[in-house]
Order: structure tokens, then sequence, then C-alpha cells
């Protein structure tokens, strides 16, 4: 499968990559919502959000947040959003998990927005009791789980010490999941 | 509280209140004025999704889509910059497990995880909060087409932000090269019998055991970060923020009073 991403670590453009380390890349990608969206992702090649382990998604976020910090300041924004499209129906277009931080300016044009919706009593409860359900069903299940690892296979050779605790994880829940879309 | 509800006299009145706050106060006054704290004291009721002693996660009440879970920190802060940064890691775990039982339990076929950080990024709310949007194809939310930046534009753009970046990454690294620096200083202290053409000579010729120095500085922050990460990311650098903190990040922060 062609993957993006994984092309922008292979290539290793001076004007593509911004920053890497050995768990994440940041980059200028040709293809932006604005002049100035930078892109941070994982080295390791994971679909989907749910698929990220917990320590690189929190490097991610720091990374993240930092890149939105120094686009503050050095870009003249006025402001950012910080943006996760996970899954094809969220607009999702490469198929490796990926932060982007966009930069705005009042009345840019940019129309990162939606319409508020008033949901009529009803549906918001039965919205509120699938979910609290869901989560006690998510719960019980991360007890003896913790989080499902898409890539835990993958994962298992390069940084076996470092999620050792988070290794061996049935990730039958994530495999449900995938089939979704 | 909305301005324009207020009469010119009464704004007036309100912004100079406002800036003779100390800090602390300030912090306080925002808090009053603000309806998610409020949600988090429980004095307005909310259908909590999930708690603990850091966030809340609840259901918007005016939704993109129904299930649009919002993730609030407890801690009022206005803008993501503001959070310390281990918290910031924190919550998007939790996000990754909202946008997993939303996939889970409500048959959508993705997820938007969506910050804004602003007024003009359309922040609407002074408390800072992650949505974790519900997306079905065709939905028509945050919908946004992709152009083509030429390499130009990128290079631009690479130069600008990539020197601030790293500063922010590599808080030692100032730090330490200070301390070179210092050192420098100390030993022409030392040294005070040098005539001035004499120490310009010695300078000249530090220059570049200097730079050495520096390289070397370089390295070991390498080495330290390598180690840290090791750690696990362990609240790398809390004063980092304050570090950066800087008017204009301030200005963003208070554009909502």
């Amino acid at each position: 499968m062609k993957c993006e991403h994984c092309d922008i670590i292979e290539r290793r453009s001076k004007i593509e990559i911004l920053y890497e380390d050995e768990e994440v890349v940041v980059a200028i990608k040709d293809l932006s919502i604005t002049p100035g969206q930078i892109t941070v992702f994982p080295k390791e090649h994971f679909t989907i959000l749910e698929g990220v382990p917990e320590n690189i998604l929190e490097k991610c976020s720091l990374i993240a947040n930092k890149i939105g910090i120094a686009v503050f300041e050095s870009l003249g924004s006025q402001g950012t959003n910080i943006m996760i499209q996970n899954g094809l129906g969220a607009g999702q277009k490469v198929p490796h998990f990926a932060i982007e931080v966009v930069p705005r300016v009042e009345n840019d044009g940019l129309n990162l927005t939606w319409e508020a919706k008033q949901l009529p009593e009803d549906e918001m409860e039965t919205a509120f009791m699938t979910l609290e359900q869901g989560m006690k069903e998510l719960d019980s299940s991360v007890e003896n789980e913790d989080d499902g690892k898409e890539g835990s296979n993958k994962t298992k050779d390069k940084s076996d010490k470092k999620i050792a605790k988070e290794d061996d994880k049935d990730n039958y829940l994530l495999k449900s999941l995938k089939k979704i879309p | 509280m909305d301005p324009q509800q207020l009469s010119e006299e009464q704004r007036k009145e309100m912004e100079e209140k406002i800036k003779n706050m100390s800090p602390e106060e300030l912090l306080e006054f925002q808090k009053q004025q603000c309806i998610f704290c409020q949600i988090i004291s429980g004095k307005i009721p909310s259908k909590k999704i999930y708690e603990d002693d850091k966030v809340l996660a609840i259901l918007d009440i005016n939704p993109a889509a129904k299930g649009h879970i919002l993730l609030l920190p407890k801690e009022h802060y206005a803008i993501m910059p503001q959070i310390p940064e281990k918290e910031i890691g924190n919550m998007f775990v939790i996000a990754k497990r909202m946008s997993k039982l939303i996939l889970k339990v409500l048959k959508v076929s993705g997820t938007n995880i969506f910050v804004a950080n602003g007024l003009a990024a359309g922040q609407k709310a002074q408390h800072f909060m992650i949505h974790i949007i519900p997306r079905k194809e065709g939905d028509g939310i945050l919908e946004a087409e992709g152009k083509l930046i030429d390499e130009e534009m990128r290079g631009k753009i690479k130069s600008l932000i990539e020197e601030k970046f790293n500063e922010l990454l590599g808080v030692k690294k100032k730090v330490l090269q200070v301390e070179a620096e210092s050192s420098d200083e100390d030993k022409e202290v030392e040294e005070p019998e040098e005539t001035e053409k004499e120490g310009e000579e010695r300078k000249e010729k530090k220059k570049p055991s200097k730079k050495g120095k520096k390289k070397i500085n370089k390295k070991k922050v390498v080495k330290e970060k390598k180690e840290k990460k090791k750690k696990k990311v362990e609240e790398e650098n809390d004063d980092d923020k304050d570090d950066g903190g800087d008017a204009s990040l301030d200005d963003i922060a208070n554009l909502f009073k």
C-alpha cells in the first residue's frame, strides 16, 4: 500500500521535513488547507488514532503543541486549529495517522467549522445512554487489556522494552473496529 | 459577559478593572465568567461521559453531530499553549479513548479530533477543549479543500518556523550556552594583567573553541533528550511554557474578555 507519509520519511527532502527524531516526523506537505499548515505524524505506520500507542500519541501531541506555539510566534497567526482526521468519513486522506496544525488569521476564508445543531432531547438522551453504556464496556475491557494496539506486532520487535507492558494485547476490539468503515 | 451588551462607560470601567487585576485575580475572574468551569463544578448540569481528577468529557448540547463530545481540562486554561505538557499528553490519550468509544458504539465512519486556539480559529468559549466529533461522509463538518503549496512558499514557511520550533524543543540548549559563555567571562576576569589588545586577540582565538563547545553542548542536549524520552517524556519541562510565555500568546488568550 502506498503511503504518502511513509514516502515523506523515505524521501528525506529538506524542504518537506521540518523536524524528525526516532519516533516523530514534522513535515510541511505540498497539499495544505492553507500555507503554513504543518503535519505531525509518527514514524511508524499507524493507520488510525486508535492504533497509535499512548507514548507515541503523547509525544505527537506535545510536538503539535510546540508547533502551534512556533506558528503563533513566527507566522503572525492569530490562532491555530489542531486537527486529527480519523477515518475516511472524517476526511482522512492519507492512511497514516497525523495531527495537522493549521495557522489561522481572521477572515482567512477557511471553513473549518460546523453547523451547531439543536437535537431533540430524546435523541440526546439516546446518544448519551449509548455512549455511557459503551464506556462501561470499554472500561471493563481496558482493565485487562489497557489499550488495544493496532500494529502491536510491528511494534514488538522495535520497541520491545518501551511498551512491553502494553504489548501482548488482544486487539480484537480494534480489528472489529476497523471493519466498520 | 458579552461586551456588546455593555454601554461604552461600563465597558471602559470593566476594562479598567481588568487591567488593575493581578494575574491570580484575573484567572479567578475568568473562571467566574466561564460557563465550562461552572459545568465542571456541577453548578450547571451536563451529560458526563467520562470524568477523572484532571478532565471531564461531556456531550455538547449544540453538537455538530449526534454524540459530539467535549473533553475539558478541569483547570481553567484558555488555549493549548497554556496547558502543562503532561496534561496535554494525557488529554490526547483520553481523546483517543473517546474516539474509540464513538467509533465502537455509534457506527460512524470516522471521528475528528479538533482544537480551536483563539477567536480567529473559531474558538467560541474561553475554556480550552478538545472536540471529538462523530463523522459520516458528506455531513458537511470541518470540510476544507487542500491546495498545492509550491516549494518556494514551503521553504519560506520552514525557515520562519524552524528556528522558533527548535528553540522551543531545546530549552536546555540555551541554558548550556549561557553557562559556556559565562565561564569564558570568568576566565577573563581571572587574568586582569592582560592588555586590551592581548585580550582581544585572546577573544578571537577563543571564538572557534567556543563554537566547538556549543557543538558539544548540542550533542549533549540531544543525548540528554534521548535519555529523557526513554524515561517516557516525563514532564519534560513545565517551565518551558513560562520560558516561551510571551505577549502575543497572552494576547490571544485574553481576546475573550
